[in-house]
Order: C-alpha cells, then sequence, then structure tokens
C-alpha cells in the first residue's frame, strides 16, 4: 500500500470518528444526569423495597453506558443508555412514592373507619341518652300500678267537656308519648276512656271510647303503627275518686294510657 | 507497516459499530404495548409530558422502521417504552396522592363531627 492509500484510510477512519462522536459533550451530559438520578434511588431503602427490578435496570443500563463512554464514536449509545438508566431511575421513584402512598392510605383507611365507628357509637349514646331521659320523663308523668304496670293519665283539662277532640294543650305530652314509643319499637299501649257520673251511661261509655279514641288517632298521626294501639271506652266505670265534688268528677274526667312491658306484654284489660 | 495493520484492524470495528441491526419488532410491540397500558388508564397526552414524549418517539421509531433505520427504530422504541412506563407510574401516583388527600378529608370532618357531639 503506497503512503497515498494509508493517508486516505487515515482521512476515511477520522472522518467516521468525527460523524460518530459529534455528541460527545451531551452524551458526557446525559451520562452525568444519569449517574446523579441513580444515586439518588440506590440508597433509598424505600425505592430498593417497592422496584428493585427498575432499580436494576437502571444499574445495568447505566453501566452499559458508562462501558461505552470508554469508546471512540458511541457518543450516540452512552446517550441512550443513559436516558434509559435515567427512565428507569425515575420509575423506580415513583413506584416507591405510590407504594408508600399505599401503605399510608391503609393505615388512614383503618383511622377512617374508626372515627366512624367511634362518631356511630358516640350518636348512639346521645340517642341512647336521649331515650333515657325520656323515659325518665315518662315515668314521671306517669304511675306504676302494680297490677297494670306503667299508666299516663291525661287528665280532663285535655278535652273541652262534652267533646272529643284533644285541646291543643295535649300537644305536648302526646308528642313525649309518640316520641317514648318510637326509641321503645318493642312497647305497646292500651288507651283507656273515663267519665264521671253524671249523664246517661251510654253516653258516657261512647264518649270516653271516642276521647280514648282521639287520642290513638292522634298517635297514628305522628307515625306510630295502628297496630300498636288498643282502644277502650269504660264509661263511668272504675271512678278514681268519689263523683260527688267537682273536683272528684274532674279527676275521674280521664283518659288514661297504659303502656306494655318492653318485651310487648300488656297487662290484661279490666 | 504497522499503520496498515492497526487500521486494517481498527475500520471493521467502526464500520461495525456503525452498522445496521436487526428490525425491531419485538420492542416496537412492546413499546405499543406500554403506550396503549398507559392510556387505558384515561391519561391524556396533553397532561402528561412523558406520554407526549413516548408517542412522538413511537412515531420516530415506526418512520425509521420505514426507512429501514433500525437502530434508530430500535433507540426510539426502546426509550418510548420507558417514557410510557414512566408516565403510567407518574399517573398511579398521582393517583394514589389524590385519595390520600380524600382520606385525610374525610377524617378531618370525622374528627369535627365527633369534636361537636363530645
Amino acid at each position: 500500500m503506497k503512503p497515498i492509500q494509508l493517508n486516505l484510510l487515515g482521512l476515511a477512519a477520522s472522518v467516521l470518528l468525527a460523524g460518530c462522536a459529534s455528541s460527545h459533550n451531551s452524551s458526557d451530559q446525559a451520562l452525568q444526569a444519569a449517574h446523579t438520578a441513580f444515586q439518588q434511588v440506590k440508597e433509598d431503602a424505600d425505592v430498593l423495597r417497592s422496584a428493585p427490578k427498575d432499580l436494576i435496570r437502571a444499574g445495568e443500563s447505566l453501566a452499559k453506558a458508562d462501558r461505552l463512554s470508554s469508546y471512540w464514536g458511541s457518543a450516540d449509545d452512552v446517550s441512550h443508555y443513559a436516558y434509559l438508566s435515567q427512565q428507569y431511575s425515575a420509575i423506580a421513584k415513583q413506584k416507591s412514592a405510590l407504594n408508600l402512598n399505599q401503605e399510608r392510605a391503609v393505615k388512614l383507611e383503618l383511622e377512617r373507619q374508626r372515627l366512624q365507628l367511634a362518631l356511630r357509637e358516640a350518636k348512639l349514646l346521645s340517642v341512647q341518652d336521649q331515650s333515657n331521659w325520656l323515659e325518665e320523663q315518662m315515668v314521671s308523668l306517669a304511675t306504676i300500678q302494680s297490677e297494670r304496670g306503667l299508666v299516663m293519665t291525661l287528665g280532663d283539662v285535655l278535652f273541652d267537656a262534652g267533646h272529643s277532640d284533644l285541646k291543643a294543650s295535649a300537644n305536648r305530652t302526646v308528642l313525649k308519648l309518640v316520641q317514648f314509643l318510637q326509641f321503645n319499637p318493642r312497647r305497646v299501649v292500651r288507651i283507656e276512656g273515663y267519665t264521671d257520673s253524671r249523664g246517661d251511661a251510654q253516653e258516657n261509655l261512647e264518649l270516653s271510647r271516642a276521647r280514648a279514641q282521639a287520642v290513638a288517632d292522634v298517635l297514628v298521626d305522628l307515625g306510630i303503627d295502628g297496630k300498636r294501639i288498643e282502644v277502650q271506652g269504660h264509661g263511668e266505670s272504675f271512678p278514681v275518686t268519689e263523683n260527688a265534688s267537682a273536683k272528684g268528677r274532674a279527676q275521674n274526667r280521664r283518659v288514661e294510657i297504659v303502656f306494655s312491658d318492653e318485651q310487648g306484654n300488656l297487662g290484661s284489660s279490666r | 507497516m504497522i499503520y496498515r495493520r492497526i487500521c486494517a484492524a481498527l475500520l471493521p470495528l467502526m464500520l461495525s459499530a456503525c452498522a445496521s441491526d436487526p428490525a425491531p419488532n419485538e420492542q416496537l410491540r412492546l413499546t405499543e404495548q406500554a403506550l396503549s397500558q398507559a392510556k387505558a388508564l384515561g391519561m391524556a397526552a396533553e397532561q402528561s409530558a412523558s406520554l407526549r414524549l413516548a408517542e412522538e418517539k413511537l412515531v420516530l421509531a415506526q418512520a425509521a422502521m420505514a426507512d429501514e433505520d433500525y437502530k434508530q427504530a430500535r433507540v426510539h422504541a426502546e426509550q418510548a417504552e420507558l417514557d410510557a412506563r414512566l408516565a403510567e407510574a407518574e399517573h398511579l401516583t398521582g393517583k394514589s396522592q389524590q385519595q390520600l388527600a380524600e382520606l385525610s378529608n374525610a377524617i378531618n370532618r370525622l374528627r369535627k363531627q365527633l369534636g361537636g357531639l363530645q
């Protein structure tokens, strides 16, 4: 081979080298960036735990880029593998963040359920408190009659004389009654009407029944199941006191509400 | 004489480094799969720079395939695959972040309600 040919060959070689090495600077930068990214993730125990495969691939690609960077003419390949390594590092980082988030979400979900339970219990407790309070109120309005159980008396003042419509002043008492029955869904009631001994006994019987029915109707209107309510009229029977005085007669004109026990057992009727 | 030997040894090496590779069909399949997997999450390229990169590089890879420049096709396809996988990972992480925020909100509301009851 003559010297000229040799020179030509050298020229060709240098052209090839230049062609492949044009992006040498940018490949250095890419390699540097990939090293920095890998450095960050490889010492992170969470990343190692969450994305070991991506971490390994980031390392392998980086090693390849490093190896290629010592050869002439492989700048593009260095950039490529540096890019792959950097992306693997980024993916590993994201997967680790995802994993940590998911673990935290599990804990928060448990905390949320615990709080929901606590809230439900607190609300239930306040309902129970309310229910206990109501029961006390009811008992204070009613009296215990050993043979008939709990009995509440709606006095004569809640009705106009000779009429069976409940007066508005009865509303508070009736509302309490409704609430009490709502909190105690198994209890049933018997509503009994009574009159004094004045007037026709048959009319009195009808009036007493009509008044008891009026109370029952209001309870049903306020949402109490009619099946839980029994209605009876006793007329002038079973006076609580003598009918001789106006005061005594007023006491005898009454509607009594007999409550069952908590299991729904009513005392036998008169 | 020594130069000649060195040159003779170097030339084929350099040529082979720049020489054409086999067609990266499998890699393209992987890349397309990674992209469709990311898109199946309901991601849009407008919302994710990584997904946009992946789509652009896949187009470049397909163009290089058409030109039978298999080396470039492989380079673009490999990068596009990882861009798509990163897009997917970023999307999932963002979603989990959102979920955490919602849980924290729910917990705060519950705490407030409990405080009101006590």
